[in-house]
């Protein structure tokens, strides 16, 4: 052949059936590329049995009906991602150079800004609910919309994009149990026997305590 | 085609879900329709919507409305108790409106007299309003201003020194970013150990959570920033559609 | 043990005792999270090498592995055939991975690939030099044939697996593996 490339029967070989004569620099090319492959599959990295766990957490956030989750309405795709801890992820605790106090529970929003809107970190131990979400005045108080996943640590965590300015939710257990964050900074009475979790996201973010 | 190289690890310490959220008011469309796109049942749907043209005809927002009874519908609130709730606010909103007049504001727009009328049922009184109003130099710092120093006060300061907090930091030109901050700030004070009375001290006198040397930046309006930890750099934080980029354990 | 299930007959457990795929689908569309949970895994398994090796990054292939199961959970009423979940499966992760692959950057020339020289010519140190080259020279394939290549070579299909699994024919595979091959010698170089 006047190209580099296997013949007929080399290819033949290297698929593991009958073939004519194969020998040579042909067959050693064929060897070594075996070899390659060998080697290389060897090398592959395992994709990680974490994946299994943060599936199923995802999984567990979107009940088997028709519906399907809100949109967002320029991307038209909503999804959850299971993005390593890289730049913005790494941004989302925000410190703002005031000591850190070891609290026993911390504060479970955390934030990251990004222009105009903040990235906040809602978080919410609940180890024996089936599914959470984040319910409030940026999303019109739908339980169904921002479904949270659990984390490495059990914890159920969701990530928004939130305007500067205030801001009132709770937390909805399992479809229909609201509760309020009981680590924000200030609640308030909802007018309907409840009480809000009211955060106040300045351009700084939110200071974790 | 696909990068050359493995990455030897993953940083991964929490699985972050992150979800892009459509602007609170985007909804600017029908209000019916935008109950009704809820699910709200027909009997409440009109309830509000009476309600809804009853503040319109007075010339006030309904947005608000529509926010209350979606909020009470998502919590199986009882329909007759929404619809209380409803028209309890639009009283309120009336009020609220007289009160901001009182400060010189002809027509206040409608997102002032809604955070007015919120206020208000979190317990600041009229001349506390005034107050904070009349020391916004523009009306549209005065809203932010306001939900600002209910928070403060939901967060323990009481409403007095919360209203004086936020009335000087306008009178100190603080822009409205700067006053965003202050719960931030109360709550990182409240975090070592201070007093909301003594947190609103120091923030009136200017001072930052770092003490009284550390201040709030005077006189600078929000160009003259400099860009904090986070900063608004690369790597500062990413919208939510694009792929962060990967990093290993060491460089976090 | 057998399990009736109303208008049908079905396993529910295989030889060893355990679950089978067929069962698990069909609890899952149930609405069981936890069956679907085992399919995860067996599904991570069986094609966990496939997505690393097709997007050259674990990291990239966890993403596109979540997607996959993600989509799959939501249209698991569209598994027609549930005993043959991994295949259906397989599809839903083929495109992820194409999808993700056209959306990378060019590929970097092999020339450019800088792979450390052995300083002693040892065996292992040759192994990694190797696989380092394939990664490499992947980057340059088409995504279809890089997926033939993967699944033949690095994965060890049969060509009738391979079949089943992409629902291509049989020659069409061979075409696509065929040219890989032919890049690759061309890449590798016949040294070794």
């Amino acid at each position: 052949m006047s190209r580099h490339g296997f013949t007929p029967d080399e290819q033949r070989y290297l698929d593991g059936g009958p073939h004519g004569d194969v020998s040579g620099a042909g067959r050693a090319a064929a060897d070594a590329l075996v070899r390659a492959a060998e080697a290389y599959r060897d090398s592959i990295p395992d994709v990680g049995a974490r994946l299994d766990a943060a599936v199923l957490g995802a999984v567990r956030a979107r009940p088997r009906r028709a519906r399907r989750p809100w949109r967002w309405a320029v991307d038209g795709r909503v999804r959850p991602l299971w993005i390593p801890l890289a730049a913005a992820a790494a941004a989302a605790v925000v410190w703002l150079g005031v000591p850190r106090v070891p609290a026993p529970s911390s504060s479970p929003v955390a934030a990251v800004r990004v222009a105009d809107t903040v990235f906040v970190q809602f978080r919410l131990a609940a180890p024996a609910a089936r599914t959470a979400a984040v319910a409030g005045s940026f999303n019109g108080w739908d339980p169904e919309s921002v479904p949270m996943v659990r984390d490495a640590d059990g914890a159920w965590v969701v990530t928004l994009p939130l305007p500067l300015g205030e801001h009132r939710y709770q937390f909805v257990v399992d479809g229909t149990v609201w509760r309020p964050d009981p680590t924000a900074p200030a609640q308030v009475d909802d007018g309907y026997g409840g009480t809000n979790s009211v955060i106040v996201v300045g351009p700084k973010g939110l200071v974790r305590t | 085609m696909r990068p050359h190289r493995f990455l030897t690890a993953t940083a991964c310490a929490a699985a972050l879900t992150v979800l892009p959220l459509a602007p609170a008011r985007a909804q600017q469309g029908n209000l019916r329709e935008r109950l009704e796109a809820r699910g709200l049942p027909a009997e409440l749907v009109d309830g509000v919507a009476a309600a809804a043209a009853e503040a319109e005809a007075r010339g006030l927002p309904t947005d608000p409305l529509a926010d209350r009874a979606l909020e009470g519908w998502a919590k199986r609130v009882p329909t007759a108790r929404i619809l209380s709730v409803v028209r309890q606010f639009v009283g309120r909103m009336g009020e609220a409106r007289e009160t901001l007049r009182t400060t010189g504001l002809s027509a206040p727009a409608g997102d002032l007299v809604a955070a007015a009328a919120e206020a208000m049922s979190r317990g600041m009184n009229a001349a506390q309003v005034a107050d904070v109003v009349r020391a916004a130099p523009a009306s549209p710092s005065a809203a932010p201003s306001l939900r600002v120093a209910t928070a403060l006060s939901a967060q323990g300061m009481e409403m007095d020194q919360a209203v004086s907090v936020v009335a000087e930091a306008m009178h100190n030109r603080r822009g409205v970013e700067q006053i965003l901050d202050l719960p931030s700030m109360m709550r990182a004070m409240q975090a070592r150990g201070m007093t909301p009375p003594e947190i609103g001290n120091q923030l009136r006198l200017g001072g930052g959570p770092g003490g009284p040397g550390s201040v709030l930046r005077p006189g600078a309006g929000p160009g003259a920033r400099r860009p904090g930890p986070l900063g608004t750099g690369p790597g500062a934080g990413r919208p939510p559609n694009q792929r962060p980029p990967r990093v290993t354990p060491g460089t976090l | 043990m057998r399990s009736v299930t109303f208008g049908s007959v079905s396993e529910s457990r295989d030889g060893t005792g355990r679950p089978t795929d067929g069962s698990l689908v069909r609890a899952a569309q149930g609405g069981d999270a936890d069956a679907f949970g085992v399919l995860v895994e067996r599904s991570r398994r069986d094609f966990g090498r496939y997505a690393v090796a097709m997007l050259g990054d674990a990291d990239a292939a966890a993403d596109a592995m979540q997607e996959a199961f993600i989509r799959a959970w939501d249209a698991l009423e569209d598994c027609r055939d549930p005993d043959r979940f991994r295949s259906w499966f397989f599809r839903i992760l083929a495109n992820q991975c194409r999808t993700a692959l056209r959306r990378r950057h060019p590929a970097i020339a092999v020339d450019d690939v800088e792979v450390a020289a052995p300083d002693r010519a040892d065996a292992a140190a040759e192994r990694s030099e190797l696989a380092a080259r394939i990664d490499a020279a992947l980057s340059t394939l088409t995504p279809e044939q890089c997926e033939a290549f993967v699944m033949k070579h690095v994965e060890g299909r049969s060509y009738d697996e391979m079949v089943a699994l992409l629902g291509v024919s049989d020659d069409a595979l061979k075409m696509r593996v065929y040219r890989a091959r032919d890049a690759l010698r061309g890449l590798l170089g016949d040294a070794r």
